[in-house]
């Protein structure tokens, strides 16, 4: 194997340090969507703005759009509902379900009760959005369009002051984000018009609402966080505030560490070395080759980010414990660290 | 710089060959390959591999079929891009990286709104029908996003190659999906979907009045939708289902003859997976419900697994003194006649137990994989260069 130089160029380095961010003015949007695909670290990420904004004395609302319990586990909660639950103080987490959005819109609108004769409704509604997904998307937004606009009762004062929406995988954010306007083309007349262009008009004001997005440092999820963030702008107009590259590999192996696992696994060494160490040296060598080359990886595609993406990219440090509220406060302190 | 010239991780053989006969060797007598798991795993990367391990072992003619757009899989395999078109992988281009194949590799992309369309077109009952459903605006929003849609289209394709006989085996790269499933159900959900009572209702039943002359029951739930939508809307989805329903014969007899192929003795699932929880836990769901529906899985590939090295309990041992110990530091200082701050200690001995860590999580997830079939497990170690050239796709071809 030839001598590689260890010690990573200033580009490198300079890629892998990521950006400052705004985060203030972040958590003073009425609506951040969290996207990316599978796998990415969407609730983690989504549960770690939450816990940051209520830190900052807002009154927050974590939607699950998968409803599959992943970001109630990230507050170190046991699955939500439809209904709000508290996980702690001025935070609280939604898992959103269509059937049950279709029914508190029905209800709100048109005075349907809820759960009487509703069953052969909600199924045909169901099958419809089967085969054209658009209602579907759209109860998606609208009700979190409806929860920005809820009011404290008897007052003016809206509920929540900031609203995080952990979205679907991939694609779906998409459908969803561009949902509203793929309404207005389809939707000429009848009630909703009017409700859908609100919805449009709340999506596409970046001072509202923005979407964060997110990657890991693996081919596919670099690829898919660009193509979505291009055809988020081409599509719905929403704004994009900051990509999150999670699981970097920010810590290079410098000259020194090099130096010290060559004398460790040289030859001459080594016996005096495991008996001192109370075990051979050789498979440290393994790790801190791994590390090297997945801070290369990761530095490449950071900087393939920073080339195709036009907003801040943030590097957050691979964290091993596992998903769940301690993982999740150590991202939100990773985040805080780049305040801006 | 190539695969072979990086740091790797120095991988033990032995985890390889474990396995009696090579899973190429095994699964070259099936004529269908189907491979499976939830996306972010590598499946493209395993399915080619596979392709190439096949043409390895045997004297056949295999094709990749697969649904990945990333441009990179095409430059792994030494070809330009991969289209609809089948493009053969040169031999010489294997040999110079390694691999020797007595048959014949070729690599096709899935063409989503092709394959739909020559479904339409298949299906209806004459062209006036077909040309009717592929001008309909609703139909591009329909292929694009009826659920399991990706899914219809990999199976269409696969059985009109597999029909048309071309090939000796066929590895399918199966889309990723939301939910595993979404494969195997994706025929008979459509054949429900189309031949729906609930779809009749809507499409104004075989009296073709129209909307208004539609069933007294459904008149409530009609007034609601009209005053939600407005009455165009419900009009454009309304021709589009009473033209698709004259497809439901044709869709209904394929979707079993699907179903028989993909039962069938000549078949075979692999299902591909990393120890992470989620994809983890998504394999496991889909091993049982691959018994359930009667298809035969013949090989899971676990992708990624840390090596062995890293479970060494020795390497444990050293590394936990290089964390824990305040004078370890000025001892190697000493002894290896080099300056060793105990920051650069600790850090040599937290990487490694940090890795560690992980490998034990790995080693308990992989220990629950045999409870799900007795099949054989395939093991690939985690090359820690991403496979970006034909020489990193023909290591995990070995490994296979």
């Amino acid at each position: 194997m030839p001598q590689r130089s260890w010690r990573p160029s200033t580009a490198v380095r300079r890629a892998i340090a990521g950006e400052r961010i705004d985060l203030v003015t972040l958590l003073a949007r009425r609506v951040v969507f969290v996207a990316g695909k599978g796998g990415t670290g969407r609730s983690t990420i989504t549960a770690a703005l939450a816990l940051l904004g209520a830190r900052a004395g807002k009154r927050v609302l974590a939607i699950d759009v998968d409803a599959k319990g992943d970001l109630a586990a990230a507050l170190g909660s046991p699955p939500a509902g439809f209904t709000p639950r508290v996980v702690q103080h001025d935070l609280s987490v939604l898992e959103l379900r269509t059937d049950e959005s279709f029914q508190e819109y029905l209800n709100i609108y048109f005075k349907v009760p809820r759960l009487t004769r509703l069953t052969p409704l909600a199924r045909v509604f169901d099958f419809i959005a089967t085969g054209v997904p658009g209602p579907r998307d759209m109860l998606v937004v609208g009700k979190i369009a409806y929860e920005e606009r809820r009011k404290e009762a008897g007052s003016t004062a809206p509920v929540w002051d900031l609203i995080l929406v952990d979205c679907a995988a991939g694609g779906q954010a998409e459908s969803h984000l561009a949902a509203a306007k793929a309404m207005l083309t389809l939707v000429r007349g009848g009630i909703i018009r009017a409700q859908v262009e609100w919805i449009d008009g709340l999506i596409r004001d970046p001072r509202r609402t923005t979407v964060v997005l997110c990657a890991l440092p693996e081919e596919m999820p670099v690829t898919e966080a660009i193509e979505l963030h291009e055809r988020l702008r081409k599509g719905s107009g929403v704004a994009v505030d900051i990509c999150v590259l999670n699981r970097a590999v920010d810590e290079p192996v410098s000259t020194a560490t090099r130096r010290l696992v060559n004398a460790l696994i040289d030859p001459e060494n080594t016996a005096e070395i495991a008996k001192h160490l109370g075990g051979p040296p050789a498979p440290l060598e393994a790790s801190i080759d791994l590390q090297a080359s997945l801070y290369d990886t990761t530095a490449r595609y950071m900087r393939q980010l920073r080339s195709k993406l036009p907003m801040p990219v943030v590097p957050i440090p691979f964290i091993v414990d596992r998903t769940g509220l301690t993982t999740t406060r150590a991202v939100a302190d990773a985040l805080s660290g780049r305040l801006a | 710089m190539s695969v072979a010239e990086t740091g790797h991780v120095p991988e033990r053989r032995r985890s390889v060959r474990k396995e009696p006969a090579g899973l190429g060797r095994r699964l070259a007598p099936l004529d269908v390959i189907i491979c499976c798991g939830s996306g972010g795993v590598g499946k493209t990367t395993v399915s080619a591999a596979l392709g190439m391990a096949i043409a390895a072992a045997d004297d056949k003619r295999v094709l990749v079929l697969t649904v990945d757009p990333a441009r990179r899989l095409a430059t792994a395999l030494g070809i330009k891009g991969i289209g609809a078109e089948p493009v053969r992988i040169p031999k010489a281009r294997l040999r110079r990286a390694g691999i020797t194949i007595t048959g014949d590799l070729e690599a096709a992309m899935l063409d989503m709104k092709q394959a739909w369309d020559r479904m339409i077109e298949r299906y209806s009952p004459d062209r006036a029908t077909a040309q009717r459903i592929l001008r309909n605006p609703l139909y591009q929003r329909i292929t694009d996003s009826f659920v399991g849609s990706h899914e219809y289209a990999a199976i269409e394709a696969l059985y009109e190659l597999h029909d048309a006989g071309e090939y000796d085996c066929i590895v399918v790269d199966t889309p990723p999906s939301r939910n595993a499933l979404d494969f195997l159900e994706a025929p008979s959900r459509l054949t429900d979907y189309v031949g729906s009572r609930l779809l009749s209702l809507l499409s104004g039943g075989p009296s073709r009045f129209g909307f208004r002359a539609m069933n007294f029951a459904a008149a409530p739930f009609l007034r609601l939708a009209d005053r939600l939508l407005g009455a165009e809307v419900l009009a454009e989805v309304s021709d589009f289902v009473q033209q698709l329903q004259l497809l439901y014969g044709g869709i209904q007899a394929r979707a079993r003859s699907v179903y028989r192929l993909l039962r069938s003795p000549q078949t075979g699932f692999v299902v591909i997976t990393t120890l992470e929880q989620g994809p983890f836990s998504e394999a496991e769901f889909f091993c049982t419900k691959l018994s359930e529906f009667k298809m035969p899985l013949r090989a899971m590939v676990v992708n990624r697994v840390l090596p062995d090295v890293f479970r060494d309990t020795g390497g444990v041992a050293a590394a936990t003194t290089l964390v824990e110990d305040p004078k370890v530091a000025a001892w190697l200082t000493d002894h290896l006649h080099t300056r060793v701050s105990t920051d650069t200690a600790r850090f040599v001995g937290r990487t490694f137990l940090n890795r560690h860590t992980l490998a034990q999580r790995e080693s308990r997830q992989l220990s629950k994989l045999s409870r799900l079939g007795d099949v054989p497990i395939v093991r690939i170690p985690l090359f820690s260069e991403e496979v970006t050239e034909l020489e990193g796709l023909v290591r995990i071809a070995r490994a296979l």
